[in-house]
C-alpha cells in the first residue's frame, strides 16, 4: 500500500486562523510584513544608488535622488540620503512591531497603525519624504482591515497572569522600596563624595553637581536594566517548560505571538515601573541646575530602548533553549559580547589599523567616522555619554554636519541616540519574530 | 458508527526507536474509550500526537474531523487535554488559574466569571476558590486540571492517566466525574494502567503494546474476541447444594467445566467455565432457579479484564 506522505507546510506559518476574525488579523499582519519588506528594498536601492554616485560611476544620480526622496530639506545631498534611510528604518521597525502586535491581538497594534500613517503623512508634507507614501498606504490598508473588528482585540491573558503574580502581596512594594532606597543611598553617596572634591579644586559650580548626580543616577539605572531586563525574560518560556505548563499552553488557542508579547509586556512594564519610580530622584539634579528637560527625556528613551531590546534577547534565547540556566547564560553572554566586547575590540582594531596612517583620504575618513558611530550605537553607555557630550558641546540632538579633518568638507552625522534606538529596536523586532517562530515549531 | 478520533497507520519514531508503529485508532462519538497498555507502550506518545504537541513521523490522524498536522488550531479547539505530568503556577489562586486558561481560549471576560463558578461546582472545588493552586492536594489539582480542560466546552477530552497517584476514594470521584461528563455528551479518551477503572466505566477499549494496537472495540466485542471463556461463580448455602449445582450445569450448553472451589465466608461456591453470550448466561441462571436451588450469588468474575490484559500483553515488554 502506498504511504501517503505527510504534508509539513501549514505547521510553520505563524498563525492558522480558525475563524474569520483571525483570518482578518492574519491578512492585516501580512500587509505590515510586505510593507516592511518593501521599505527594506527601498533602503537597499537608495544605498546602492548613493554608493554608485559616491564612487563616481553615475555622478548625477545623487542630486536627482535628493529631490525625489526628501524634497523640502535644505543642506547637503548626503544628509538627505542619510535622513531618508534612517526614517525608512524607523518605518520598518514600526511595521514589524505592529505586525506582531496585531497578531497578538494587542489594541496598540491598531492604534499604532493609524499613528504611523499620520506621522508619515506629516513627514510627507513637512519634509517631502516620498518613501512615506509606501508606509502610509500599508498602514492605512492594514488599519482599515483591522479597524473593522475592534472587538477582536483584548487584554493579553499572559500579561494579566504575570502581573497578577508579580504584584501580589507585599513583594512588589518591597522590591520597589528597596530599589528606591538603594538609588537614594547611592545618590547621597555620590553627592558626599563629589562636593568636597570639587570644593577642593575650587570649581564647585552648582550646575556641575547637578550634572554629576544626574549622570550617576542614569548610570546606575542603566546598569540595573542591563542586568534586570534579560533576567525577567530569559525564564519566560523555559520557565513554563520546566514547570511543565508549556504543553498546557500549547494545546490552548493562545497564539505564540500573544504569548511572547504578553511575557515581554509584563517584564517591560515592571522595568518601566522602576524607571518611572526613579524619575523624581533624577529631578533632584534639577535643584542644582545644569540639567535640561531634554537630557531627562533622552536618558529615559535610551533606558527604555535598552530595556526593550535586552528583554527581547532574553525572550529569544528562552524560546530557543530548554533550560532557564542555559537561556540566561546565552542571553548575558550575547548581550555582553554585542554591547561591550564587540564594540571595544573593533574600536581597538580600528585604531591599530588606522593609527599608522598619517593622512586619510576623505572617503576613508568618512567611512571610519560612520563605523565609529555605529560601534558607539551598539553600547547604551557609550551612546548616553556621546549623546550628552554632543548636546552640551555642540547643542545638537539630531542631525548635524561634521567637518572632515582631511579636506574640510562636511558629512552628515546623527546623534548616537537615534542610531542606537533604530539598531536596538530593529534587532529587537527581529528577535521577537524569531522567538515566535521558534515557539510555533511542533516538537519532532 | 461515527468516529470522532481516527488515525491511519500513525507512526512515531525517535531516532531508530519506534515508539508508536502503524497505529489505527477508532474512537466513536460519545464513547468512553479506555486506552490501556503497560509502561512504555506508547500511550502518552499517541496522545501527544493527537493533541498536536508532537508531529507524527508518518501516517494520518483526524480529531473531530480535522487533521492534526494541517489544522492544529481547529483540533485544539475541539479537545481538552490533561497530560500525565503537569505543573501548576505557584503564584496563582484557583479561580485565577481557570480564568487564565479560559482567557487563553478567547472566552470574553464577561462570561468567564460565571463559567469559573460552574466549573468549580462541577469538580467540587468551590470552597477552594481563593486558595493558592500549588497548595492544593494532588487529587484536588487533578480535579482542577479536569475543570481546566473543560473551560472551552470541548467535544473531546483526552486524559493521560487521570487517576494516577490518587487514593482509592479520589479515584472513584474522578471516575464518577468522567461518567458525568460522558452524560453531558463529551467523548472521553483516556489512558490507564488501572484496569478496574477501565472495565467499570468504559464503553470502548483499546490495548496497545510496544507501539502496536493489539485489540480494540466495544467492551462486548473485546470480551468475545479475547475472552471466549467466561467465568461464573455461583454462591450457595452449603456443600450439598453446591454439588447439585455442579451436576445440574455440568452438561448444559456452552459449559466447559464446573468445579467446586474453596468456600468463602462460610458459603460454598461453584465455578463455571462458560463459552457463550449474555443470553446463555441468563439462561443458566434461570435453569438454576427453575430447579429450585436457592442461589445466594450469581456473578461473572470482573477480573476478566485483568486476565485479558495479561494474556494479550504477555512477554511483550519493551
Ligand atoms: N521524547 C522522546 N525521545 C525519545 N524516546 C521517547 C520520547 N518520548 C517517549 N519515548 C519513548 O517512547 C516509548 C513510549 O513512551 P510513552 O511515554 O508513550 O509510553 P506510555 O505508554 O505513556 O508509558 P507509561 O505508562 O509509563 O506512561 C518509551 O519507550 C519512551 O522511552
Ligand atoms: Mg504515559
Amino acid at each position: 500500500m502506498a504511504q501517503e506522505t505527510l504534508p509539513t507546510q501549514g505547521v510553520n506559518t505563524i498563525i492558522e486562523a480558525i475563524d474569520p476574525r483571525e483570518a482578518r488579523l492574519g491578512r492585516a499582519a501580512a500587509v505590515f510584513r510586505w510593507g516592511a519588506l518593501a521599505n527594506g528594498v527601498v533602503v537597499a536601492l537608495i544605498l546602492l544608488i548613493a554608493l554608485l554616485s559616491g564612487l563616481g560611476v553615475i555622478p548625477g544620480l545623487f542630486t536627482a535622488m535628493h529631490q525625489l526622496l526628501l524634497g523640502r530639506t535644505a543642506g547637503a545631498d548626503d544628509a538627505a540620503v542619510a535622513g531618508t534611510v534612517l526614517l525608512i528604518q524607523l518605518n520598518i521597525t514600526a511595521l514589524m512591531v505592529l505586525m506582531v502586535g496585531v497578531l497578538a491581538r494587542e489594541i496598540w497594534g491598531m492604534l499604532g497603525a493609524w499613528l504611523l500613517a499620520l506621522v508619515n503623512l506629516v513627514g510627507l508634507f513637512a519634509l517631502g519624504f516620498t518613501p512615506a507614501l509606501l508606509t502610509v498606504i500599508t498602514a492605512v490598508w492594514a488599519g482599515v482591515v483591522v479597524g473593522r473588528d475592534v472587538r477582536a482585540f483584548r487584554l493579553n491573558p499572559v500579561m494579566l497572569k504575570e502581573l497578577r503574580g508579580r504584584m501580589r502581596g507585599a513583594r512588589a512594594f518591597v522590591v520597589l522600596t528597596v530599589y528606591l532606597g538603594l538609588m537614594s543611598g547611592l545618590t547621597a553617596l555620590l553627592y558626599l563624595v563629589y562636593t568636597p572634591a570639587s570644593r577642593a579644586t575650587g570649581s564647585a559650580a552648582a550646575g556641575e553637581v547637578g550634572r554629576v548626580l544626574f549622570m550617576g543616577i542614569v548610570g546606575i539605572e542603566l546598569m540595573l536594566i542591563i542586568f534586570i531586563a534579560p533576567a525577567f525574560t530569559a525564564g519566560a518560556i523555559t520557565g513554563e517548560r520546566e514547570r511543565q505548563t508549556y504543553d498546557l499552553l500549547q494545546t490552548t488557542l493562545l497564539s505564540s505571538s500573544s504569548f511572547v508579547i504578553g511575557k515581554l509586556e509584563s517584564a517591560l512594564s515592571y522595568v518601566l515601573l522602576l524607571l518611572l519610580a526613579a524619575i523624581p530622584l533624577q529631578s533632584i539634579a534639577f535643584l542644582f541646575g545644569g540639567v535640561t528637560e531634554l537630557e531627562i527625556i533622552l536618558s529615559f528613551v535610551i533606558l527604555t530602548v535598552t530595556g526593550v531590546a535586552l528583554g527581547t534577547i532574553g525572550i529569544y534565547f528562552s524560546a530557543a533553549a530548554s533550560r532557564t540556566l542555559a537561556a540566561s547564560v546565552r542571553t548575558y553572554t550575547s548581550t555582553l559580547v554585542a554591547t561591550f566586547a564587540l564594540p571595544l575590540v573593533l574600536t581597538i582594531v580600528l585604531d591599530i589599523l588606522t593609527g599608522g596612517i598619517r593622512t586619510l583620504s576623505p572617503v576613508v575618513e568618512a567611512v571610519l567616522t560612520y563605523i565609529d558611530d555605529i560601534l558607539v550605537s551598539l553600547n547604551p553607555i557609550a551612546t548616553a555619554l556621546n549623546t550628552q557630550s554632543l548636546l552640551i558641546n555642540q547643542q545638537e540632538v539630531g542631525f548635524w554636519a561634521h567637518t572632515l579633518a582631511s579636506d574640510g568638507s562636511t558629512i552628515p552625522r546623527v546623534s548616537p541616540w537615534i542610531s542606537f534606538t533604530i539598531i536596538y529596536l530593529v534587532v529587537g523586532a527581529i528577535l521577537v519574530v524569531l522567538a515566535i517562530r521558534r515557539m510555533h515549531q511542533v516538537e519532532e | 458508527m461515527e468516529l470522532i478520533i481516527e488515525t491511519k497507520n500513525l507512526k512515531k519514531r525517535y531516532g531508530k526507536f519506534e515508539a508508536v508503529g502503524n497505529l489505527s485508532l477508532e474512537v466513536p462519538v460519545g464513547s468512553i474509550y479506555g486506552f490501556v497498555g503497560p509502561n512504555g507502550a506508547g500511550k502518552t506518545t499517541t496522545m501527544r500526537m493527537l493533541t498536536t504537541l508532537t508531529r507524527p513521523t508518518d501516517g494520518q490522524a483526524w480529531v473531530a474531523g480535522h487533521s492534526v498536522t494541517q489544522e492544529p488550531r481547529a483540533v485544539r479547539r475541539a479537545i481538552g487535554y490533561m497530560p500525565d505530568e503537569f505543573g501548576v503556577y505557584d503564584d496563582m489562586r484557583v479561580w485565577e488559574y481557570l480564568d487564565f486558561f479560559a482567557a487563553c481560549y478567547d472566552i470574553p471576560e464577561s462570561t468567564r466569571r460565571g463559567l469559573i463558578d460552574d466549573l468549580l461546582e462541577l469538580v467540587d472545588l468551590n470552597h477552594r476558590r481563593e486558595d493558592m493552586v500549588d497548595k492544593l492536594s494532588r487529587g484536588m489539582k487533578q480535579r482542577l486540571s479536569l475543570a481546566r480542560t473543560l473551560a472551552h466546552d470541548p467535544q473531546i477530552l483526552i486524559l493521560d492517566e487521570p487517576a494516577s497517584g490518587l487514593d482509592p476514594r479520589a479515584r472513584v470521584e474522578i471516575r464518577e466525574l468522567l461518567v458525568e461528563l460522558a452524560k453531558m455528551g463529551k467523548t472521553i479518551f483516556f489512558s490507564s494502567h488501572i484496569l478496574a477503572d477501565v472495565s467499570e466505566i468504559c464503553t470502548h477499549i483499546g490495548i496497545i503494546e510496544a507501539g502496536q494496537m493489539v485489540a480494540q472495540g466495544s467492551m462486548d466485542e473485546m470480551r468475545h474476541q479475547l475472552m471466549p471463556h467466561r467465568e461464573i461463580v455461583v454462591t450457595v448455602r452449603d456443600q450439598e447444594t453446591a454439588d447439585r449445582v455442579k451436576s445440574l450445569v455440568g452438561d448444559a450448553d456452552g459449559v466447559v467445566s464446573a468445579s467446586i472451589i474453596e468456600p468463602k465466608s462460610g458459603r460454598s461456591r461453584v465455578r463455571i467455565d462458560f463459552i457463550g453470550d449474555d443470553d446463555g448466561v441468563a439462561a443458566l441462571n434461570q435453569n438454576l432457579h427453575a430447579a429450585g436451588i436457592a442461589v445466594m450469588g450469581f456473578t461473572e468474575e470482573t477480573k476478566d479484564l485483568e486476565a485479558m490484559f495479561m494474556r494479550v500483553t504477555k512477554g511483550m515488554v519493551t
